[in-house]
């Protein structure tokens, strides 16, 4: 039955649109202000001609930062850490949730409070930082990624996906003569798709922008883009005698190539950022 | 039976914990401090058998290869090139010394964060440039008293020596009568931020900055300024309402929500604590000899006002105190403002940026000294002449013994102080980047420039720092007045000159060695309360407080904040040393 839309429900939409439209410029606004002044001259941004419309248009500054800056190199880390960590964050977040869920194991009782525990609390910065460098990961990738491999939040979404999966289809494949870990390849793991496809997502985002396992563990030759991009916007530190700024055009440069990709990405699969959030929160 | 030996335990440990504080408040006040003069003479008799050569006018070469670590403060705007290490500066100091610096480097803007977080987890390097507060690392045992040590350091002593250097290591002596720092050393202190002008400007509105700066006051600027921008409004340049000074280093990139340079500029000439400068506000009174908050007192409301028209008479943009330094900038460079705060690096820079968007000719730039106020001819180039320093770290003695230990020491004193190790990483290797002029002056050879060290070369020239890594900022601070200043383009000298010749010295406050329990007290207090001067400070100089309205409250405020505390605090702990010695 469609609605009667009456003058105060008519009001409301148009109220509604226009504040969505304002969001929608705010939040478009600094994006495409950007992207105008990488398109741009310095010359021109200096003198305070550059708003929305690129002015002295060329792509220089994209060549100067592809070609010879070090951003690119950043960059390559930044392809690198993402799909390495993405890969062993799913294989293991999954290995660890789907035993998890099964209530009849005994075991389960006594990890599941040890996995939570790790939510609320931790080692501490510096007990962290002793035994990466103990372990000798300093200035590895695997210092970059083994602590946050494993996202105890993730691991509960997983858990609970993989708690709905029918029990019927996995004792059918151990009819089969599937093992455990058969069933969970086999079986579960392509019967979970969509948690397989949100979590992708989420630990990918959180691996491209991941600036803080940086700073604290790599050199400047591993650095992952994020942390470059973060010092360059930071500039030179203040009250240094000799402090020079990186060029307005090479920032906005960098930032909307680093901006790109997730942007890119983001309208083919946002939809699983909403359901990711339910998928494994809804309960029997 | 078990609850009685935890209360014993409890008991035990209170009555030692008590015992300990009462030790430690006892002997303020009673410790030694810096000396006159350090007296060498028991360790400068070289040795054959010690294994490496040191000393005064002597280049140190250790026999045997040697490799000491150290940290590295990467800026990101000269970022560390592998050439640095095989042909440039490091392997320079490598040819020179036979000792290897295994380099560990975190990027300058996390530098410091870095150092603690490694000097905490028990991983520091055995030599620790770059520092500029040691306070957080005192307790923890991790570095050296280096002032135990100093005698071992030829170059040290000598400049300690010869530029009585006593009074200005005095204020980072602690407690316990040592140091922990080694401090770039200054001759003299060389202005480096001021203001540089729009000459071509200034002159046309008939203002002659060149004659006034001697002994002009932040009023005759005002007036200055006032004049200029009305010759601007008459011929078009700018409306009425339009700012004519839109400062950079204030706001919020790098003005840390205090004002950052211009007030700290302006403070300076009012005898106040402001802007980077404000600390815990507190300052010395001479005549009184006694401690007292600055940012309550009589010069600072002065401070205040002055500051405030500027604001209030349409000269100087309110949004200085929180804008980007790009803003800041670039309305300098495309001609919308006329005056901005500059350094002696970046004066190059702003000639050239300048030139870019206006063209060769169209402008003139003039490089003044800072007005002065009526009550003081302060110099703002600083009263302690003290740079940032070296740290050395516990580790490397523990690791090294004593005899390895005083070795790397000497490295470090021939690294830090010597005349020919400041001349290479400043300059780089004569014959191979610099030559010496026939009037005795260093001049880089043909194809080469440094942006480091403001001198601008033509396009294709390569930058000795960037390429190499000398001019670098983890090295060439301090030395003497010679050495400072022999990269000076005329601009630059003519200010410092200009500010050397008009302006005086403040006298240096009496250093104050609180212990670890007083110092946590200190900032404890400060913290807040300076966040509350620095919010009223910009409130009043942006108008949105009135000086002579709110002033009561903002008193009231500030002393809800402990500030009387904080001053009696000083003046007990100054007081007792005072009495003890």
């Amino acid at each position: 039955m469609k609605l009667k839309e009456n003058t105060g429900y008519k009001v409301f939409l148009v109220v509604n649109t226009i504040i969505m439209i304002l969001i929608s410029v705010a939040t478009l606004f600094p994006f495409v202000y950007l992207v105008a002044q990488s398109l741009s001259s310095e010359k021109e941004i200096i003198a305070g001609n550059v708003t929305l419309i690129p002015k002295g248009i060329n792509l220089k500054t994209y060549i100067y930062v592809i070609t010879e800056g070090e951003f690119i190199k950043y960059y390559k880390n930044t392809i690198l850490y993402t799909v390495v960590g993405t890969t062993l964050s799913l294989a293991f977040s999954s290995m660890l949730a789907y035993p998890l869920s099964k209530k009849e194991l005994k075991a389960t009782k006594i990890l599941t409070p040890f996995v939570i525990f790790t939510m609320y609390f931790g080692g501490g910065m510096i007990p962290n930082y002793i035994l990466v460098v103990k372990l000798g990961l300093n200035n590895t990738m695997a210092a970059f990624i083994l602590p946050m491999m494993i996202s105890t939040y993730y691991v509960l979404l997983m858990k609970s996906f993989f708690a709905s999966t029918p029990k019927d289809l996995e004792e059918a494949g151990e009819l089969d003569g599937l093992n455990k870990f058969g069933v969970f390849m086999r079986i579960v793991l392509p019967l979970s798709k969509p948690i397989i496809a949100t979590m992708t997502l989420f630990y990918a985002v959180m691996y491209w922008n991941n600036w803080f396992q940086a700073f604290l563990y790599l050199r400047k030759d591993k650095w992952p883009v994020a942390y470059y991009l973060q010092n360059i916007i930071r500039g030179a530190g203040a009250n240094d005698a000799d402090a020079q700024q990186v060029a307005t055009n090479i920032r906005s440069c960098s930032m909307v190539l680093t901006a790109l990709p997730i942007i890119c990405v983001y309208p083919f699969i946002q939809k699983y950022y909403v359901q990711g959030m339910m998928l494994g929160g809804v309960k029997e | 039976m078990k609850s009685k030996i935890v209360s014993l335990s409890l008991v035990a440990s209170m009555l030692l914990a008590t015992a300990g504080c009462t030790t430690k408040e006892t002997t303020v006040g009673s410790t030694t401090t810096a000396p006159d003069k350090i007296d060498t003479s028991a360790t400068e008799t070289e040795q054959p058998s010690l294994g490496y050569e040191f000393g005064l006018g002597k280049t140190f070469h250790a026999d045997q290869p040697t490799t000491y670590s150290m940290f590295f403060s990467d800026a990101n705007w000269y970022s560390m090139q592998p050439t640095w290490k095989t042909e440039g500066i490091f392997k320079k100091i490598e040819d020179i010394t036979n000792v290897h610096l295994d380099l560990i480097s975190f990027d300058s803007n996390d530098y410091m964060k870095n150092v603690t977080l490694n000097i905490s987890a028990g991983e520091s390097a055995y030599i620790i440039p770059k520092i500029y507060d040691e306070s957080a690392f005192v307790d923890g045992g991790a570095i050296v008293p280096i002032s135990d040590w100093v005698e071992y350091m030829p170059n040290y002593c000598e400049f300690y020596n010869t530029y009585d250097m006593a009074p200005d290591i005095r204020t980072i002596t602690r407690s316990n009568g040592k140091y922990y720092r080694l401090p770039g050393m200054l001759e003299q202190c060389l202005l480096n931020y001021t203001f540089v002008i729009r000459q071509d400007i200034f002159k046309a509105a008939g203002v002659d900055v060149e004659s006034m700066e001697a002994t002009w006051t932040w009023e005759d600027l005002l007036e200055a300024l006032k004049k200029v921008k009305a010759y601007m409004v008459s011929q078009g340049m700018c409306k009425e309402t339009d700012y004519i000074w839109s400062d950079l280093w204030c706001g919020s990139e790098s003005g840390q929500s205090s004002g950052g340079n211009l007030l700290k500029v302006m403070g300076i000439t009012y005898d106040v604590n402001a802007g980077w400068a404000i600390a815990d506000g507190i300052r010395y009174d001479q005549a009184k000899d006694e401690w007292y908050f600055s940012p309550t007192s009589d010069n600072y409301k002065e401070f205040l006002a002055m500051a405030a028209r500027f604001v209030n008479e349409g000269i100087l943009d309110p949004g200085t105190f929180n804008q980007d330094d790009d803003t800041a900038t670039n309305q300098f460079y495309n001609g919308k403002t006329v005056i901005m705060s500059v350094n002696q690096s970046q004066y190059a820079n702003y000639v050239k940026k300048c030139e870019e968007v206006l063209g060769a000719g169209n402008f003139e730039l003039y490089a003044t000294i800072p007005p002065r106020s009526k009550l003081y001819n302060y110099s703002t180039a600083g009263d302690v002449r003290l740079e940032n320093g070296v740290m050395i770290s516990q580790k490397a003695l523990d690791e090294l013994g004593k005899d390895g230990f005083i070795e790397m020491l000497r490295f470090v004193d021939w690294l830090f102080y010597s005349p020919e190790a400041y001349t290479l990483y400043k300059w780089g290797v004569e014959g191979e980047t610099f030559k010496y002029a026939e009037d005795g002056s260093k001049v880089l050879l043909d194809g080469y420039c440094c942006s480091g060290l403001g001198i601008n070369g033509k396009d294709g020239d390569i930058d000795i720092r960037k390429q190499w890594g000398y001019a670098g900022g983890n090295f060439w601070y301090g030395h003497t007045l010679a050495e400072m200043t022999d990269n000076y383009i005329p601009e630059v000298k003519h200010f410092v000159d200009s500010n050397f010749n008009n302006r005086e010295k403040p006298a240096i406050a009496p250093g104050i060695a609180p212990n670890d329990d007083q110092n946590e007290q200190m900032t404890l207090i400060a913290t807040p309360l300076i966040d509350e001067v620095n919010a009223w400070t910009l409130w009043f100089v942006t108008g949105q407080k009135d000086v002579e309205k709110d002033w009561d409250e903002y008193v009231k405020v500030c002393q809800e904040k402990r500030c009387q505390e904080l001053v009696d605090l000083y003046n007990s702990i100054y007081k007792g040393a005072a009495k003890s010695s």
